[in-house]
């Protein structure tokens, strides 16, 4: 029987101040159905038969099923038949906590999520040892790679399906775990950790860097946005590699409690290019706690406000190397096409081949 | 910074407290008051929605003009309608903002910026679409700010004027007061699409959505849109989330909620009470500074009440009287 596979699609990603204070965009609804049905037909292609997909009240599962619908009427096998998991809807994050800690027990071979990082964050904090295959409708989407879900889609059915070997399909990925007070169950942050000064929790977005304070990312790439985008054009730090990046920051006019080393203008959200004063960095190492300077402020998890702190609380972050696994889209694509994978006949030659063989 | 890590200082931020609880409190004593039957028509209470008028209301002047909703109390208070005058409306007597003619649908003080609250669902875009073409074409940095709730955002009028808004480029904000049911059908039964956002994004606008119960969260962002809208920038909408207290009128059996709903979010998501814990945990009031305005307020709306209920009543003379303006 070929494995299951789960969708967490949130209806509710990209829809916060980034679209006022900065030019972010919006993804529609009937967008992101859409983009279920294309990840469905690709994972059909490659023998997925059967997907569990979390309720939301969003209204993408209403045209999900109305494509469905019209398909079968059709008589067009291209979709595998979608279960839905029965649990309560609220409209939270809390949905994706229960959704993807329930499609862990009932055994799903991997995740597809559609979100942002926000989205992306809540699924690996419940999913355990569970690979997550990333598609971005959010804001700034540093964590999940921009790609045609379709593609996303076929590579997540060849891994599960073992048509691509597990060490090709799937990469480790690092986290950062956030404790206030000592909890015993940490935050987690898949990209970037910001303490900023603001001690509210508010539009939960990040885009005054008076505030900023101190940075902590898993991987530094300059060509992503975001608070990672700092790191990333100080010291690029890549998502394989051990270890992550912490990054000093003051205002950048100098009124703040020490002088920038230097200002960098840095991509924080869609189209929003800000300076940032820098006063010093240096590389992260994996498991070592590191307790921030910042006092009292919020501590921001993937670009967004979640917990605010005051100089009474104790914060401490570790970084995490190997603490979840994802589908390696492009590890999928690029042995699928060297084995021919979506050949009817793999060990076929062009005919060039042959008329050059006889010359 | 650090000693107050939030955007408003000290004063403004116990203003913002005082003027929530000055909602909560009207809205308490008037759904006692109703059930003893003391208080003709209907009434809908915004208890619980607080942070959203107060909010918003606090980045605007009175030359802004705001169109309200059936539910509008809150809206009145927080834009700075007086108190008294709002009891006496509710309470049918002359002394009222309308003369005791209007009731709690539609207490309106233009010299506040209140263009009324409106028993018609929807009927406020159009309104606040007007405000705003006047402030841009006095060029006074106006804003014109509608509410609608999630079941009015259905009608073609606030349709209309998201795309008049768009058309016209006008200076006006749509705040989608989405507390989870249009009277008694949940949204997800009665919104196509389910998403505000979209729709604002269909006819050009930017959308945001806020936890409706934090009022930081609802202060923020509406300060950033309003910022944008006074600057030129246009309109845009802004959903909050909201948590009603009591059922869509007074009265009203809330056979549709589901067990133990109104007790969470009394429980957890009491805007109120939310505000006052930050206050504290921050070091920036001590509750028994709190516990002063409480007894304030509770005494303001007392003396409204007994101020109300001595009030007379209007007379059948009045009838015609402010029917028209004359220009």
């Amino acid at each position: 029987m070929a494995p299951m596979i789960g969708i967490i699609a949130n209806p509710v990603s990209a829809r916060d101040i980034r679209r006022v204070v900065a030019n972010a965009t919006n993804l529609q609804v009937t967008d992101r159905a859409n983009i279920v049905l294309r990840v469905l037909a690709a994972l059909r292609s490659c023998g997925v038969t059967d997907v569990l997909m979390m309720p939301e009240n969003g209204g993408i599962r209403g045209h999900v099923e109305r494509g469905l619908v019209r398909a079968k009427a059709h008589g067009e096998p291209h979709y595998p038949r979608l279960h839905l998991l029965s649990i309560p809807v609220t409209g939270t994050v809390e949905d994706t906590h229960r959704a993807a800690a329930e499609m862990r027990k009932a055994g799903v071979a991997a995740i597809v999520v559609l979100g942002g990082d926000g989205t992306h964050r809540a699924v690996v904090s419940r999913c355990g040892k569970v690979p997550v295959a990333g598609i971005s409708t959010g804001t700034n989407n540093a964590f999940p790679e921009h790609r045609e879900p379709t593609i996303t889609g076929l590579a997540t059915g060849l891994a599960v399906t073992g048509q691509v070997p597990a060490h090709i399909a799937f990469s480790p990925n690092k986290r950062i775990d956030v404790q206030v007070n000592g909890s015993r169950t940490p935050e987690v942050a898949l990209v970037d950790v910001a303490l900023v000064t603001e001690g509210f929790i508010g539009a939960r977005a990040l885009w005054r860097p008076d505030s900023f304070r101190e940075l902590f990312v898993t991987f530094a790439d300059p060509e992503v946005i975001g608070m990672s985008a700092i790191a990333g054009l100080l010291e690029p730090v890549s998502r394989a590699e051990s270890g992550g990046l912490m990054v000093r920051m003051v205002p950048p006019d100098g009124q703040g409690p020490r002088a920038p080393v230097t200002t960098l203008n840095a991509p924080i959200a869609p189209g929003l290019m800000v300076d940032v004063g820098i006063c010093d960095w240096r590389r992260m190492p994996p498991g070592m706690p590191f307790v921030p300077e910042t006092k009292a402020g919020s501590i921001a998890l993937d670009g967004e406000r979640e917990i605010s702190f005051t100089a009474r609380d104790h914060v401490s972050l570790t970084l995490r190397d190997d603490a979840f696994r994802t589908v390696n889209v492009r590890g999928c694509m690029h042995y699928a096409a060297q084995h021919k994978l979506f050949a009817a006949a793999p060990s076929a030659v062009p005919a060039s081949a042959a008329k050059y063989q006889l010359q | 910074m650090l000693d107050n890590p939030f955007p408003l200082n000290k004063t403004d931020l116990l203003k913002a407290y005082r003027t929530m609880r000055t909602i909560r409190e009207f809205e308490e004593r008037l759904h006692v008051d109703f059930a003893k039957g003391d208080i003709p028509g209907f009434v809908h209470l915004y208890a619980g929605e607080e942070a959203c008028a107060t909010g918003i209301m606090m980045h605007l002047n009175d030359n802004d003009r705001i169109a309200s909703t059936h539910r509008g109390h809150g809206h009145c208070i927080a834009k700075g309608v007086d108190v008294h005058e709002m009891m006496a409306e509710i309470y049918g007597r002359a002394t009222g903002a309308c003369r005791g003619k209007g009731g709690s649908m539609h207490i309106a003080d233009l010299s506040k910026g209140m263009m009324g609250a409106n028993g018609i669902l929807g009927a406020g875009g159009p309104l606040a679409c007007g405000a705003a073409l006047a402030a841009k074409h006095r060029k006074d940095g106006g804003v014109g700010i509608t509410f609608v709730g999630d079941g009015a955002s259905n009608q073609g009028m606030f349709l209309e004027s998201l795309n008049l808004a768009a058309v016209w480029n006008l200076p006006v904000v749509f705040v989608v007061e989405n507390n989870g049911y249009a009277e008694a059908t949940a949204m997800e039964w009665a919104v196509s699409c389910d998403s505000y956002i979209d729709r604002a994004t269909g006819f050009g606008l930017p959308g945001v959505t806020v936890d409706g119960t934090d009022f930081f969260a609802v202060h923020e962002a509406a300060g950033e849109i309003i910022r944008r809208a006074r600057e030129g920038g246009g309109p845009a909408l802004l959903e909050c989330k909201m948590a009603r207290f009591y059922g869509h009128f007074e009265g009203d059996a809330q056979t549709y909620r589901a067990k133990g709903e109104i007790e969470d979010l009394r429980a957890n998501r009491d805007c109120i009470k939310l505000m006052a814990a930050r206050l504290k945990e921050a070091g920036l009031a001590a509750q028994e500074e709190l516990d002063v305005i409480d007894q304030e307020v509770a005494a303001l709306i007392e003396d409204a009440v007994r101020a109300a209920k001595a009030a007379p009543l209007p007379q059948p003379a009045d009838l015609l009287q402010d029917v028209y303006v004359a220009y």
